[in-house]
């Protein structure tokens, strides 16, 4: 679905104004959603789309994904935490994975930043050195 | 000892594998060679970006959510959500002088088969061009050997020169006969062992050209023994149109190498028409805005940052010079379109090619009413501005009694006389293909004609006699020419002497 500028420019108006102290606030995003569904302005769907992009990007750009090869205990996922949260700032919504093909270490990624220590791309970056 | 400490120090440093931020992005949208990234919020302009597999792209389009990219090499095998990383680096072309003899890709890949490139010097593709305090006026001629171009639009080292016609009037042969005279004049002058002798090395760029035409060039300049002084970079018809646009950067990176190491390059860029509609589908596929001819809107810096990296830097800065022949087809000979127009007003003249003329039999078509060179008579040697400096008027007049004389038949006998010589003029400057001439067989030429030793020379046997008289002055009389050579210019001694032989040359002429 093709989403014109001015549905763009709309949703981008909407987003910002569920923004609160740069924190998105997501109470204030529902209310924006059930107004638009509930009053259907014109391409209403187009702004709805675009918005949930919006948020989509604003999710991920705070949430950050830890990958590691074995549970990590919580004093561990309390260390990378607080760590992660000197460096970007509160607002970070952690989720903790488990993945064996990393086959040691960690791989965290926030947003469109990657942190990879895992043996897997030690072993690739080895790989394409030869 | 401490170096042996520092190099453990730097071992064992290489070995730690410290954890490095990457910037990644998801491959949202891959068609035509552009694709869409989301993410990469640390991308540059003009960044690299690594596909993965040995694929790279180059940001071209920073947006709010995402990055536009264009991808170099094969796109066929990037997926939609795959990861693309940034590099933290701008697209860089081996330069150096191990590149001579060889053809390459847009990224100073080799193409010709002979093996790895040997070069450890890389230059960005695109460069800030010098400087106003770096610059200095072009005073050093560069000779084309084609007798038209040297006598009436003489081309100075680091001079702009548009090479502008229609399809098949010549304009790649302007090009190559000048990168010929360069190896022949290189050649001679090494076999001589001149000792402030600054050789000219060549840069060929072919852009969206048909193989076969690439082929063609690469053989004749073979056959010349030319290929030793020049490069080649190829982005052909089949190549994609992101190679095309970046194989005139490519090439402008290679020739600065050699003005910034205070050498002489000369590169001919064929051609920028074919560039620019390279450039508008990227930009249409990058869904940037059209304008007129829906070209983008700076296809104008396009060109003329290209061209602005043509220069004649002073000696403080290496006296290293970048002479550019930039080739624009036009279509059924109307130079006022929006491409050919940018591109006269970018270059510092234009040689203009006629079709008509091209089918007349005069050849090179160069149409020298509408052919001009704004900074090159400074670089003239002083011989062929002696003879050469009344030719463009005599010529521009000669056409316009020839217009005029076609109504009647009663012409006095001045005007006959402007007629008839205008007419072996125009005999003396028809000259075969990759056959370049040396600047002092012109001058002695165009000494003879001017002087009137061709008016009793039949019109038909004009081409006969120039040919007979090059082959005595230079196989007879080389020390002659070698004479006008080296003093550049034409003494009263070797007016003289020029003279005498002339003369004699007459008597055995049949």
């Amino acid at each position: 679905m093709k989403i014109s500028k001015q549905e763009r420019r709309e949703a981008k108006q909407l987003f910002r104004s569920c923004v609160n102290n740069g924190l998105l606030d997501e109470n204030r995003v529902r209310q924006a959603v059930q107004a638009v569904i509930t009053q259907k302005p014109r391409g209403f769907m187009g702004i709805l789309s675009q918005l949930q992009r919006l948020v989509k990007l604003d999710l991920e750009r705070r949430t950050a994904k830890v990958e590691s090869a074995t549970t990590l205990s919580p004093q561990e996922q309390a260390a990378v935490q607080s760590s992660l949260v000197a460096k970007y700032g509160p607002g970070l919504n952690l989720t903790f994975a488990q993945n064996p093909a990393l086959l040691g270490g960690l791989r965290i990624q926030v947003g469109s930043d990657v942190y990879d220590g895992s043996v897997r791309e030690r072993l690739d970056n080895l790989r394409e050195a030869f | 000892m401490s170096n042996l400490l520092q190099e453990i120090e730097a071992q064992i440093s290489g070995v730690k594998t410290a954890v490095t931020r990457q910037n990644v992005g998801i491959v949202r949208e891959i068609g035509d060679g552009v694709a869409k990234i989301e993410g990469l919020t640390d991308a540059m302009l003009n960044e690299m970006l690594d596909f993965g597999n040995g694929v790279i792209g180059l940001a071209l389009n920073l947006e709010e959510t995402e990055v536009g990219a264009i991808i170099l090499g094969d796109y066929t095998g990037v997926r939609e959500g795959q990861e693309v990383r940034t590099t933290g680096k701008l697209l860089q072309v081996p330069v150096g002088k191990g590149l001579l003899g060889r053809v390459v890709n847009s990224l100073g890949q080799p193409v010709d088969g002979k093996g790895p490139i040997k070069s450890d010097v890389n230059y960005p593709v695109e460069k800030i061009a010098p400087g106003i305090i770096k610059r200095k006026s072009v005073s050093q001629p560069l000779q084309t050997g084609i007798m038209a171009v040297d006598a009436m639009i003489p081309i100075g080292r680091g001079q702009r020169e548009l090479i502008i016609g229609d399809r098949s009037t010549g304009k790649t042969t302007i090009g190559v006969d000048t990168i010929i005279n360069q190896a022949r004049i290189n050649k001679a002058a090494e076999a001589a062992g001149e000792k402030d002798f600054r050789p000219i090395y060549s840069i060929y760029v072919a852009v969206g050209q048909k193989q076969s035409n690439v082929a063609r060039v690469i053989s004749v300049l073979e056959e010349a023994g030319a290929m030793p002084y020049t490069i080649i970079v190829t982005a052909t018809a089949s190549d994609s149109a992101t190679n095309q646009y970046l194989a005139p950067f490519a090439g402008a990176s290679m020739g600065e190498w050699f003005m910034d190491n205070g050498m002489d390059a000369l590169i001919i860029f064929d051609d920028l028409s074919k560039h620019a509609v390279a450039y508008r589908q990227v930009s249409l596929i990058l869904k940037r805005p059209s304008g007129r001819e829906a070209y983008p809107g700076d296809v104008f810096y396009l060109h003329s940052r290209l061209l602005e990296r043509c220069a004649r830097v002073s000696e403080r800065y290496g006296n290293g010079s970048l002479t550019g022949l930039p080739i624009i087809e036009t279509q059924a000979g109307d130079v006022s379109a929006y491409i050919p127009t940018n591109v006269i007003s970018i270059t510092d003249g234009q040689i203009y090619l006629e079709t008509d003329l091209f089918y007349q039999g005069i050849r090179p078509a160069i149409s020298v009413g509408l052919s001009v060179s704004r900074v090159g008579s400074a670089a003239q040697i002083k011989a062929m501005k002696q003879v050469a400096g009344r030719i463009k008027g005599d010529l521009a007049q000669f056409r316009e009694l020839a217009a005029f004389a076609q109504f009647g038949s009663d012409l006095d006998a001045k005007t006959q006389a402007q007629l008839e010589r205008g007419k072996r003029i125009v005999e003396v400057f028809k000259q075969p293909q990759y056959n370049p001439l040396p600047v002092e067989v012109q001058a002695a030429i165009l000494w003879t004609v001017q002087n009137g030793f061709m008016d009793d020379v039949p019109v038909d046997k004009i081409k006969d006699f120039q040919a007979k008289l090059t082959d005595y002055l230079s196989s007879r009389k080389a020390d002659l020419m070698g004479k006008i050579s080296k003093e550049k210019a034409l003494s009263d001694a070797l007016v003289a002497e020029l003279k005498a032989t002339v003369t004699e040359f007459k008597q055995t002429y049949k």
